[in-house]
């Protein structure tokens, strides 16, 4: 597994499919997070844009290999396995990428609540936000996941599926996604920093599930 | 000890309501055995080869014992952003060698199919031919027990072609079995021991016999041995075309081409060794 998650980071990284949903996310944090912001509200947000991004890097990894090597590998490591390794790889990324993002927010927003009454400490609310994004990376790598090959198989359908699907995560009530994002919102307000565990195990089922089925799917349906 | 790799009752259909590709295949392929599969175009041989090679899943029945596998698609892009050695060493790594040792493989498969100048290119910059040169590299490479060859061929040069053919000789000398698909009736004539007919959806297996005149170029092997004795067991599993005892201990062998160096090897490395007096090819009638 080691080998094949190699394999397919470089080829995330060599093959620069990668760039674009970086730099939506760039701008995505350009527009939405400014220096001396109060810091949950913007650690929300940055969490919150980090799913259809988790999503979109998903769908690269996923295509990103021609069919014919996805069958030498398949061969060799059976096509769950083979399946599995673009489907973590995306989610690293994502993950490393919202991290990072993360780390950055921190540094530069202002340590209060919403009204600037009250003092919100720093490390907390980096940790509580890393929690958060780790819950958009998952959920994002849940809907990748769900709507790409072998699920969906033709882009006309694949794309808009995903799109809609990831800003439903983000918004339907009860999913993991909304409920770490306004827990930092709604944290903002109150001056307190949340705990997103819960959302976070939610995440983390749902994206195994997910995964699991994708990959049981990939040596039943064509190419 | 190996076991055979089994289809129990498969069969396999595209889509929940597509039409049945395959139904109700019963097929062994035995350790050390070399498959050919035939059929006219659309009928479910790559299906069959895929499913072989563990590709997809059976959408009914079972298939078992699948030893350590490699697989040769038909076409093999080239959209791949490494260096021919690179991906080599990516696909040796994953089929389980250490990194060094899969570099070291790389360079020696892709030296061996005559693209060792091409070790260091893009993979988008190669030629057609050399892009299969390196499929064929990354399925050999790791010394698989069980070999799946999806039109292999095709595209190659004469030089690799000849050369995989030795390869397919070495695998099944060593006991892992081959399944091979191609459109040439000359491929390795006369060397499977099983034919397997793709048509109406089912497969028909046969056992090819031995002593079935092969089409393709043989070689001539006149080596001595000890006087009345027999040829050395490590022969046994090659297809020889002919065997005749010219004087006491001197043995005049033909073999398919493909095969003359697995049948030196035999001879140069059984106890007591034999002597090679000569090798030629064999003059065509």
């Amino acid at each position: 597994m080691t080998a094949l998650f190699r394999y397919q980071t470089d080829l995330l990284v060599r093959s620069q499919r990668w760039l674009p949903p970086f730099i939506l996310y760039a701008v995505f944090l350009a527009v939405g997070v400014q220096s001396g912001q109060p810091i949950l509200d913007s650690l929300g947000y940055t969490a919150a844009a980090l799913l259809p991004v988790a999503a979109w890097l998903v769908r690269i990894c996923v295509t990103n290999e021609p069919a014919a090597a996805r069958g030498c590998v398949s061969a060799a490591v059976g096509p769950g396995r083979a399946h599995l390794a673009p489907l973590l790889v995306a989610l690293t990324a994502a993950a490393t990428l919202g991290a990072l993002a993360t780390v950055l927010v921190t540094l530069i927003s202002d340590p209060t609540s919403a009204d600037r009454q009250t003092a919100v400490p720093r490390l907390p609310a980096g940790a509580s936000g890393l929690l958060a994004a780790l819950v958009c990376a998952l959920l994002g790598t849940a809907v990748g996941a769900l709507t790409t090959w072998p699920l969906l198989r033709s882009t006309g359908r694949a794309i808009p599926a995903m799109l809609l699907t990831a800003l439903l995560s983000v918004v339907v009530t009860g999913s993991p996604a909304r409920a770490a994002v306004s827990g930092l919102v709604t944290g903002s307000r109150s001056g307190t920093v949340p705990l997103p565990l819960l959302p976070l195990a939610g995440a983390a089922l749902f994206t195994a599930a997910a995964t699991a089925l994708a990959c049981a799917l990939s040596s039943r349906r064509s190419p | 000890m190996q076991r055979d790799l089994r289809l129990d009752n498969v069969g396999r259909r595209y889509g929940l309501r597509g039409p049945w590709v395959l139904r109700a295949v019963n097929l062994a392929i035995a350790p050390g055995t070399l498959t050919r599969v035939e059929g006219a175009n659309g009928t479910g041989k790559s299906t069959l080869l895929r499913l072989l090679a563990g590709i997809d899943a059976p959408t009914e029945g079972r298939i078992t014992g699948r030893p350590r596998t490699a697989y040769v698609p038909e076409r093999f892009p080239s959209a791949l952003p490494f260096t021919a050695v690179g991906y080599l060493t990516h696909l040796g790594t994953v089929h389980g060698l250490s990194r060094a040792s899969a570099t070291r493989a790389a360079h020696a498969c892709l030296e061996r199919f005559g693209a060792a100048a091409y070790a260091r290119t893009p993979m988008a910059q190669l030629s057609k031919g050399s892009s299969q040169k390196v499929a064929v590299a990354q399925a050999l490479l790791a010394e698989p027990e069980f070999l799946v060859l999806d039109e292999a061929w095709t595209g190659l040069d004469e030089d690799a072609r000849a050369e995989l053919e030795r390869a397919v000789a070495e695998r099944t000398a060593v006991g892992a079995s081959v399944v091979f698909v191609d459109h040439d009736p000359s491929r390795l004539a006369g060397v499977p021991d099983v034919i397997c007919t793709v048509r109406d959806g089912g497969v028909n297996r046969r056992t090819e016999h031995p002593t079935s005149p092969a089409a393709g170029p043989r070689t001539v092997v006149v080596a001595q041995g000890p006087r009345g004795g027999a040829l050395p067991a490590e022969t046994a599993g090659l297809p020889l075309t002919t065997l005749e005892e010219t004087t006491a201990g001197t043995y005049r062998i033909t073999v398919p081409a493909s095969h003359s160096d697995v049948l030196l090897r035999a001879l140069l490395m059984s106890r007591p060794p034999w002597h090679v007096v000569a090798v030629g090819s064999e003059e065509t009638p």
